[in-house]
């Protein structure tokens, strides 16, 4: 169950280590949590804190000799070590409190991360898992993004016209809805399925009418950044899940040691079947 | 009874978002609202006791629960309305402010200068460029990211501003003793090549600095140090990648720039096509404009 993340330091007999929450939740901290690395922070290290982009955290300077204790205390807390270099890389799941999104993926990133701990891959994998269509996490540009999509539809409720989904700032951001005399009007062809509108619905003029999630594959970052393409749509959370452990399967029979999904589509010209 | 003095608390602008609670949790008939929190004075690290005070809030005002954000915030969900004020004074305290939300600049991006691949610090510049322009208002959002190395572990690619640090590599002597070639597989570029115990850098190089972390004799040594600028890239619903606009800038350099692009986009940013509210991306503009155009002083 080893995810090393115990990063060598720039002063002799210091680490770095990088810290990923594991339970109860993968994609966010309890203030518990928060506490416990503050002291680890303050003890051993330098009292400094750093936040990465792959909602994990960082805590430099960590005396090497105090390391047993160091990681005893975040066992207690839900916390772990890792994940570094050809693993699979801390799943990052947008906020669960986000207005614009209206799926969820917290659980799903816990799911990920429960299932590939320590799993060791061909080369770095990278999966983002965003709420909406404006993918803060960065879907388009990791190995494996998935963004959840929301069919909308009207229904018979009627609408009062307080049209705080056509006004700033809650408003839809693509401009999609219309408040006529005969009621809401949504033009599907700007809407980009956030579902935005159907959490700030009052009265329920406008309802989810069905969820899916939209896989992208081999989106990169780093020296060589490369934006993924859209493969397929999954209708479930389940269904989706076992789309991402193929695609895996998938990478690690064909990846040659230190290849990414982009690399292997470079090589191949294609992807997974 | 001695009437005491109150401190007025100007409400920021930025970084108290509309908040829904989560869907599993039911709270009825309470307002709540999510609290963007950014460090000071540096963005990418928080101390240990600011780490208490998130800590403190999020257990008093919130539900206990902080959300890690993809650009360094601390994310505090589902405060209360009515205690909006009291934890915005206990934040305050610690240093921390909320922003880096809607349409400004938004939290400046930068990765820790004790990475061993970062070849040229990038956080006091990233401070002082928070400083300056952070939480300034724009047209819409614009991110700006520095980068230690052509890694990119921060995407100064999809930011709107993204600045790269790169470095030169001196070969010293010329004379490669052990022959280990570790300099060579590192390289990802091609550009390095052993001959004889001899190395040699090409043309090929683009001073991303991995081969000095390669050689373990002190062959390959750092020459100078700058930051190449990239402006236009974004993500979200599309992504587009930035246009290399300088290289081997100085810090001084790059705050300027910065300044000028800032400057540009408040003058030359229209409306997005068919949109009656919505202002276009940087990257949109330039796309428009073309990137002479738009870095021209009117």
């Amino acid at each position: 169950m080893d995810n090393g993340g115990i990063l060598p330091g720039r002063i002799e007999g210091k680490v770095t280590l990088r810290l990923r929450p594991s339970a109860p939740y993968s994609s966010e901290l309890t203030a518990n949590q928060i506490g416990v690395i503050a002291d680890i922070a303050e003890r051993y290290g330098s009292g400094v804190v750093h936040v990465t982009p792959r909602q994990t955290v960082e805590i430099p300077d960590v005396l090497s000799s105090c390391l047993e204790e160091v990681l005893q205390q975040l066992k207690g807390a839900g916390l772990s070590t890792g994940p570094i270099g050809r693993h699979l890389r801390n799943v990052i799941a947008c906020s669960r409190w986000c207005l614009y999104n209206a799926t969820a993926m917290d659980r799903m990133a816990k799911r990920l991360n429960d299932l590939y701990m320590g799993v060791v891959m061909p080369g770095k994998m990278v999966i983002s898992l965003s709420g909406c269509d404006f993918s803060c996490v960065r879907s388009r540009t990791s190995d494996i993004g998935v963004i959840a999509r929301v069919e909308i539809e009207l229904t018979d409720r009627e609408c009062k016209r307080c049209s705080l989904c056509v006004k700033e700032p809650l408003g839809c951001q693509v401009d999609a809805i219309t408040i006529t005399d005969e009621g809401v009007v949504i033009d599907t062809d700007r809407c980009v399925r956030c579902g935005f509108c159907t959490n700030i619905c009052r009265p329920g003029t406008i309802r989810v009418r069905a969820r899916s999630f939209d896989l992208f594959l081999g989106g990169k970052g780093g020296i060589r950044p490369r934006e993924g393409v859209f493969y397929k749509s999954l209708s479930s959370e389940d269904s989706l899940l076992e789309e991402i452990e193929r695609v895996i399967r998938w990478y690690r029979e064909v990846a040659e040691e230190g290849e990414r999904i982009a690399d292997v589509f470079e090589r191949q010209g294609g992807g997974p079947i | 009874m001695m009437k005491r003095e109150t401190f007025n608390l100007e409400m920021p602008k930025v970084g108290i978002i509309k908040g829904v609670l989560a869907k599993d949790i039911e709270v009825v008939g309470e307002k709540v609202v999510n609290l963007r929190t950014c460090a000071r004075p540096y963005r990418n690290m928080y101390s240990a006791s600011q780490l208490r005070t998130i800590k403190l809030v999020a257990e008093e005002y919130g539900s206990g629960k902080v959300h890690l954000s993809p650009r360094h915030n601390l994310e505090i969900p589902e405060v209360r309305q009515k205690d909006l004020d009291r934890a915005l004074r206990e934040l305050y305290i610690a240093g921390l402010f909320p922003g880096g939300a809607g349409t400004s600049v938004r939290n400046i991006f930068t990765c820790p200068d004790w990475c061993s691949s970062s070849v040229r610090p990038v956080q006091e510049i990233g401070m002082m460029v928070s400083h300056n322009f952070g939480d300034r208002d724009m047209p819409n959002k614009v991110t700006i990211s520095f980068a230690g190395c052509l890694n990119g572990c921060s995407r100064p690619y999809n930011t709107d501003i993204g600045i790269v640090a790169m470095a030169e590599v001196v070969v010293d002597g010329n004379v490669c003793k052990e022959g280990c070639r570790a300099c060579m597989e590192s390289c990802p570029f091609d550009a390095v090549e052993v001959v004889d115990g001899r190395v040699r850098v090409t043309e090929g190089c683009q001073y991303c600095g991995r081969c000095l972390n390669a050689c373990e004799y002190g062959v390959l040594k750092k020459g100078r140090t700058g930051f190449r600028v990239l402006i236009g890239g974004k993500e979200g619903s599309t992504v587009r990648f930035g246009v290399e606009y300088m290289r081997w800038v100085d810090d001084f350099e790059v705050l300027e720039i910065i300044d000028r692009v800032l400057r540009n986009y408040q003058e030359k940013a229209a409306l997005r096509p068919g949109s009656t509210r919505k202002r276009e991306r940087l990257s949109e503009v330039i796309e428009r404009l073309g990137m002479e155009a738009f870095m021209e002083d009117n």
